[in-house]
C-alpha cells in the first residue's frame, strides 16, 4: 500500500500598503520598474528599515493559525545568485523565525500542523522572450509571509481544503487578499512516498504553483511518477522540479544550491525586534471570528443548512452583510437564502462574490426580508423587489406599495383555498388518481385569487391537506 | 579547509580560479577559519543559549506603514540600455 506524504510552503504576499524595507507602493499592476527606490533595487549604501505592519500582519496571521509568537525575532541573510535578487540576497528569517507550531483543521478533524511562519521580501519577476530576460522590480520588496506545513498532507484534495482554509482564513483577518492570478499566493510542495510501514522514501520539491488546480494535478502526476519509479525497483532522486500545465508533467529545474550553500547568517542592517506580550494580547482581541466558527454558529445558532453556511462564510464580504440584516431583524433563514439565490445571482462569478459590491446596503435588505418573515408579502414578490433595489440602490417602498403588502393571512388562505378545492372537483378527482401535475391548476387558482399575494408553498400545503393527498 | 571547500566558494561567488590559485588561497583561508575559531577559545563552557546581540528595536519604533514616492523611472534605468522600462539581461534559461 503505497501513501502520499506531502507538506506545503506557502507563499502570501501581505496586502501592507509599502513594501517590507522602504516606502515604495506594492500595488500590483504598475508600469514595469516604477515602484522602485535604492533600498528595494539594492544599490550600494541603501539600508532596509523595517515596516511595522508587516510584523504586525505576521503576527495576526500567526495567531489566526494557532501558533506560538517569538517575542525576540531576528532577520537573516540568505544569499544567492540570480536576477530576481539585486543585493545578489534576500532579508528572510532562518533560526528565529517570528511563528512556530500552530495547525489547520480539515473538515474530517485531522489537523495539518505547521512548522513555522517567517516574514520575507519577495523577489522581482522574471519575463523570458526571445533572447533576453526582462527583470521587473517592482515585486521586490513586496512583504511575504512564508507557511510552511510538516508533512502531513497525504493526498490532493487534503492539500486543496487546507490551501483553501488558509487563504480564507488570511481574508478573514486582512491580511492578504490571496489572488492566486495576481501571484499573491504561490505554493511548493514537497512530496514522497511511503509503502505501509516502510521507511519515507527520498522526497521531490515542486516548486511555484500559483493555481490550487494545478497544484492538485502536480501531486497526483508526482505521486504517481515516484511509485512507478519504486514499482519498477528505481530510487526516487531528490529533485526540485516545475510542473508544466500544458503536458500535465512534472520536470526538473536547475539545481538548487543546497540550504548550507545560502549561507544564512543573521542580517546585520536589521535591528533584532522585540515584541510586548501587550502587544500580543491586542492584536488577539482585534481578531474577527474565525471562518470555522463562523460556520458553526451559523448551523447551531441560526438553524442555517451546514451546506448553504459554508457558501456565506466562504466570501467575508457576505457573511458580514448577512449579519448586518440579522442584527437589523431579519431571519436568519430568509437572510441567507435571498443572499444565496438572487443576490448571488446578480453577481456571477467568484470574484464577484469576493468583492462583493452591492448598491443595497444590510438595513435595506433587512427591511424587505423583515416583510416577507412577518406574511405582508410573499417570496415572489421579495425576489423581484430585491432585484430592482440591487439594480438602483433604492428602497423596497419605491417598488413594493402599501396597497400589496398586506398579504394573505392564513385564515383568509385557508377560506380561498377551499373555495377552489370546492370549484374543482374534477381536477381533484385526478391528482387523487395518481395526476399530480394537475396540483398545477388548482395552485393557479388560489394565485389568481389571491392576486399573487399568497406564499404559494404555504397554499400548497393547505390544499393537499384539504384534499388529503 | 579542503580545496574543494575553496572550489565551492569560488562557484558560489561566481569567480574562477585556476588550481594553482585554490592550491594557493587554502593556507589564507585556513588562517581566517582559524582567527575566527578563536571567539570559540575566548568563551568557556556552553554558548548555544547565548542569544544574537545586536541593536534591539521595538515594535512600536518600527517604520509605519506609508508611502512615499518612489525614484522616477528614468534614474532607476539610466545605466540600463533600451527604452522598453526592463532591466534587460541576456536569456540565462532555456
Amino acid at each position: 500500500m503505497k501513501e502520499m506524504v506531502a507538506g506545503l510552503e506557502i507563499h502570501v504576499e501581505l496586502s501592507t500598503k509599502s513594501k517590507i524595507f522602504c516606502a515604495c507602493s506594492t500595488a500590483f499592476g504598475a508600469k514595469p520598474n516604477t515602484h522602485c527606490c535604492p533600498v528595494c533595487t539594492g544599490q550600494p549604501g541603501a539600508l532596509p528599515v523595517l515596516n511595522k505592519a508587516v510584523v504586525e500582519y505576521a503576527v495576526r496571521a500567526g495567531l489566526a493559525l494557532n501558533s506560538r509568537i517569538n517575542t525576540r525575532t531576528h532577520l537573516d541573510r540568505k544569499n544567492y545568485f540570480y536576477p530576481d535578487l539585486p543585493k545578489a540576497y534576500q532579508i528572510s528569517q532562518y533560526d528565529e523565525p517570528l511563528c512556530e507550531g500552530g495547525y489547520i483543521e480539515l473538515d474530517s478533524g485531522k489537523k495539518i500542523r505547521l512548522k513555522r511562519i517567517h516574514i520575507e521580501e519577495d523577489a522581482g519577476k522574471l519575463v523570458h522572450e526571445k533572447g533576453f530576460t526582462y527583470i521587473d522590480y517592482n515585486r521586490g520588496g513586496v512583504p511575504l509571509i512564508e507557511i510552511v506545513s510538516l508533512p502531513d498532507i497525504s493526498s490532493s484534495a487534503e492539500a486543496r481544503e487546507f490551501v483553501e482554509k488558509m487563504q480564507l482564513i488570511m481574508r478573514y483577518i486582512g491580511v492578504s487578499d490571496c489572488k492566486m492570478q495576481e501571484g499573491s499566493l504561490r505554493c511548493d510542495v514537497n512530496i514522497s512516498v511511503k509503502e505501509g510501514d516502510g521507511p519515507l522514501n527520498i522526497h521531490t520539491e515542486i516548486k511555484n504553483l500559483n493555481s490550487v488546480s494545478f497544484m492538485c494535478e502536480a501531486m497526483d502526476f508526482e505521486f504517481s511518477r515516484q511509485c512507478d519509479v519504486l514499482a519498477a525497483g528505481g530510487k526516487v532522486e531528490k529533485a526540485t522540479l516545475r510542473f508544466d500545465t500544458s503536458t500535465g508533467e512534472t520536470y526538473p529545474m536547475r539545481t538548487k544550491e543546497d540550504e548550507n550553500d545560502y549561507r544564512y547568517f543573521p542580517e546585520p542592517d536589521v535591528p533584532v525586534i522585540e515584541i510586548e506580550p501587550s502587544l500580543l494580547e491586542g492584536i488577539k482581541d482585534s481578531l474577527p471570528e474565525l471562518p470555522s466558527i463562523k460556520i458553526n454558529r451559523y448551523i447551531n445558532d441560526f438553524g442555517i443548512k451546514a451546506q448553504n453556511a459554508e457558501l456565506v462564510c466562504r466570501y467575508h464580504k457576505v457573511a458580514a452583510f448577512v449579519e448586518g440584516a440579522i442584527a437589523e431583524g431579519a431571519s436568519p433563514k430568509n437572510a441567507v437564502n435571498f443572499t444565496l439565490g438572487t443576490i448571488f445571482s446578480t453577481l456571477g462569478t467568484e470574484e464577484g462574490k469576493e468583492l462583493f459590491e452591492i448598491k443595497t446596503t444590510a438595513s435595506q435588505f433587512a427591511a424587505l426580508i423583515k416583510l416577507l418573515d412577518t406574511g405582508k408579502i410573499n417570496s415572489s414578490m421579495a425576489s423581484s423587489a430585491l432585484v430592482k433595489m440591487l439594480d438602483t440602490g433604492k428602497d423596497f417602498t419605491e417598488f413594493i406599495k402599501a396597497d400589496d403588502m398586506h398579504g394573505i393571512s392564513e385564515g383568509d388562505l385557508i377560506d380561498i383555498c377551499r373555495k377552489v378545492v370546492e370549484e374543482n372537483a374534477g381536477t381533484v378527482g385526478e391528482i387523487k388518481g395518481g395526476k399530480t401535475k394537475a396540483m398545477g391548476a388548482l395552485l393557479g387558482a388560489v394565485a389568481r385569487a389571491t392576486k399573487g399575494k399568497a406564499d404559494m408553498k404555504k397554499a400548497e400545503e393547505i390544499v393537499k391537506e384539504l384534499i388529503s393527498v | 579547509m579542503t580545496k574543494d571547500d575553496v572550489k565551492t566558494l569560488a562557484r558560489l561567488s561566481r569567480l574562477a580560479f585556476t588550481d594553482e590559485e585554490c592550491e594557493a588561497f587554502l593556507p589564507e583561508m585556513d588562517e581566517i577559519v582559524a582567527f575566527a575559531g578563536t571567539v570559540n577559545s575566548e568563551i568557556e563552557g556552553d554558548t548555544s543559549t547565548v542569544r544574537l546581540s545586536s541593536d534591539e528595536m521595538k515594535f512600536d519604533d518600527l517604520r509605519e506603514d506609508e508611502i512615499l514616492p518612489s525614484l522616477p523611472s528614468d534614474k532607476i534605468l539610466s545605466n540600463v540600455e533600451g527604452d522598453d522600462g526592463y532591466f534587460t539581461v541576456k536569456r540565462f534559461i532555456k
